[in-house]
């Protein structure tokens, strides 16, 4: 049986996965944590938290707030900085064979030129995630999300700074996901991620005030899986390039709800807080199914629920 | 750091509104110590959706090995839905986790601060300490007598001090004013409690210019446990962020403020 994917089949240098299982970014730290405890060989790929060119502290607390079937955070980017990634996390990725992904988040246009630059040739990073989708910062990500035109900007940026293959990660609030799908695609990403949590609001009504520091937050978790599964279905029609799936993905089943919709990947993110081997038991039972059912290739059954024209 | 299922061999209301439960002994559970923690994960599917921090209560004999237990108050759905367990039942857990305390090695005297349900990790820690043969005293407080652990249920050789801010049993007050008449006496101090006990604590420690050291084990709210989601972020005002999770829960308090 062959899982394995390749994230970029448009670009010279590929992203091959063993299987289509990754995790998702701001969701397993940069994965040093989890591979203490479990065998990352096993995953597909690796997508670090969203890193900025600066270190951040993040927002102040409370960050997460629990809600029905799902979460809203907003952390507000705590990471270590991209120089302290490339001389701390880097070198960790590079004993791996697990393709190590990073997602960058930069508050202005030259912010992600620079950060795919720094990026760029360093060992044991095997591609980029671009941010241009999370609700938690006052600039930047979400609105170059939601305006083509500004999404392709970061994307020539990106481009004209690194070599690596990259993936753009959508955004799910906009009235209709294709056409910044569409552009970005044309611009020359290799793949999409979609998508982002979605913008929330949680209010504690003991303490008559918003449940999160920040007031706002992104929804994550079982409850946006739908949303999620009509997003991909929406940005697959319309691209050639992989999409890869992210929205509570919490199974094995919930993963292949997400390839017949037309996925090529898809990452475990809330899951994984629910249980650290999550991605684990996604590859198990992604595995067990497609032995159950006789399914070679994941090719097979990749688009199976999508309707024909 | 695994998931597992943890089967519930005895429950009870111990005080108050304050629920124990008591767990299957479990060989991942036998390489906990006072102060470490699980996630206890509450309700079938996916709600409630996240982990409840739990730190291991206390340790006790059972038929099959050393049984574990959790001791809460009902404040939501997921420790309402853990009061209800009941022998036979099983909640998934993972851990053990975090950093617990860390009693000296050489010293003899030992004072335990515990706010409210903060007593929970605390008696197993005097529990450990009185079994080495230390002196332990145990400063207990609450709103009232019903907040307030049944100091029975201690061992004999630790000294108990109640605190109650109504008065309704021992010293009418808060858990400040032992632990200030306390400190010169004992050679480490451990406190668990809400965030303003701490900042009070530390205080006092401080102030009486005898540096003693003290740990405060925190509660945060958390989603993983595990130090991924970064919910339960710590700013010590020195600089910096932590992580409560994974760099605690255990905290020097001189560390913190």
């Amino acid at each position: 049986m062959d899982l394995s994917v390749n994230l970029a089949p448009h670009h010279k240098v590929e992203l091959r996965l063993r299987n289509p299982v990754m995790t998702g970014s701001g969701t397993s730290s940069n994965g040093v944590e989890l591979a203490k405890h479990y065998d990352v060989e096993q995953l597909g790929a690796l997508v670090s938290k969203g890193t900025t060119l600066r270190p951040r502290r993040g927002n102040p607390t409370p960050r997460t707030v629990e809600t029905p079937a799902g979460m809203i955070n907003s952390i507000g980017f705590q990471n270590i900085g991209v120089n302290a990634l490339i001389q701390q996390v880097a070198p960790i990725w590079e004993q791996w064979t697990v393709p190590a992904i990073v997602n960058i988040m930069g508050d202005t246009l030259e912010e992600y030129g620079l950060l795919a630059a720094r990026l760029d040739g360093i060992p044991g990073v095997a591609g980029l995630e671009v941010n241009i989708s999370c609700p938690n910062v006052e600039v930047g990500g979400l609105e170059f999300g939601q305006d083509p035109e500004l999404a392709v900007d970061v994307v020539r940026e990106v481009a004209r700074n690194t070599s690596l293959p990259y993936l753009v990660k959508l955004t799910p609030s906009v009235a209709d996901i294709r056409p910044v799908a569409e552009a970005v695609a044309l611009a020359g990403a290799h793949a999409l991620t979609v998508s982002n949590t979605i913008p929330a609001l949680a209010i504690d009504v003991k303490r008559r005030r918003p449940a999160l520091a920040n007031v706002f937050g992104g929804l994550s978790g079982p409850a946006v899986k739908p949303i999620a599964l009509r997003n991909v279905y929406l940005a697959a029609s319309v691209v050639d390039i992989p999409v890869v799936a992210s929205g509570g993905i919490m199974s094995g089943e919930d993963a292949l709800e997400f390839i017949m919709a037309g996925a090529t990947a898809v990452q475990v993110g809330t899951a994984t807080f629910l249980d650290p081997e999550a991605p684990w038991r996604i590859v198990r039972e992604l595995t067990a199914w497609c032995e159950t059912e006789g399914v070679a290739r994941l090719d097979d059954v990749r688009g199976a629920a999508r309707r024909r024209d | 750091m695994r998931s597992f299922d943890a089967e519930v061999v005895d429950t009870d209301r111990l005080y108050g509104s304050t629920h124990i439960l008591w767990f299957r002994p479990r060989p991942l559970m036998d390489r906990a110590r006072p102060g470490q923690f699980a996630m206890a994960y509450c309700g079938e599917g996916a709600d409630p959706l996240l982990g409840r921090a739990m730190s291991v209560h206390r340790l006790r004999e059972g038929r099959d090995g050393r049984e574990f237990s959790f001791l809460f108050d009902v404040t939501g759905r997921g420790t309402e839905w853990l009061s209800r367990r009941r022998a036979g039942d099983s909640v998934r857990l993972v851990g053990p986790l975090g950093r617990g305390f860390e009693p000296r090695a050489r010293v003899q005297r030992m004072l335990l601060v515990g706010g409210g349900i903060g007593v929970a990790p605390l008696v197993w820690l005097a529990d450990e300490l009185a079994a080495e043969g230390r002196e332990v005293t145990l400063v207990l407080g609450g709103r009232g007598e019903p907040q307030i652990f049944p100091p029975h249920l201690l061992p004999p050789a630790v000294e108990v001090v109640v605190t109650t801010e109504d008065g309704s049993l021992g010293e009418r007050g808060r858990v400040t004013a032992p632990f200030e008449r306390l400190l010169p006496w004992c050679d480490q101090a451990f406190a668990c409690g809400p965030d303003p006990m701490f900042e009070a604590l530390y205080r006092v420690a401080r102030d009486s210019g005898l540096r003693k050291p003290v740990q405060g084990l925190l509660e945060a709210r958390m989603a993983c446990g595990v130090g991924i989601c970064y919910s339960c972020a710590v700013f010590p005002r020195r600089g910096g962020v932590k992580l409560v999770c994974t760099d605690g829960p255990m905290f020097d308090l001189r560390d913190l403020y």
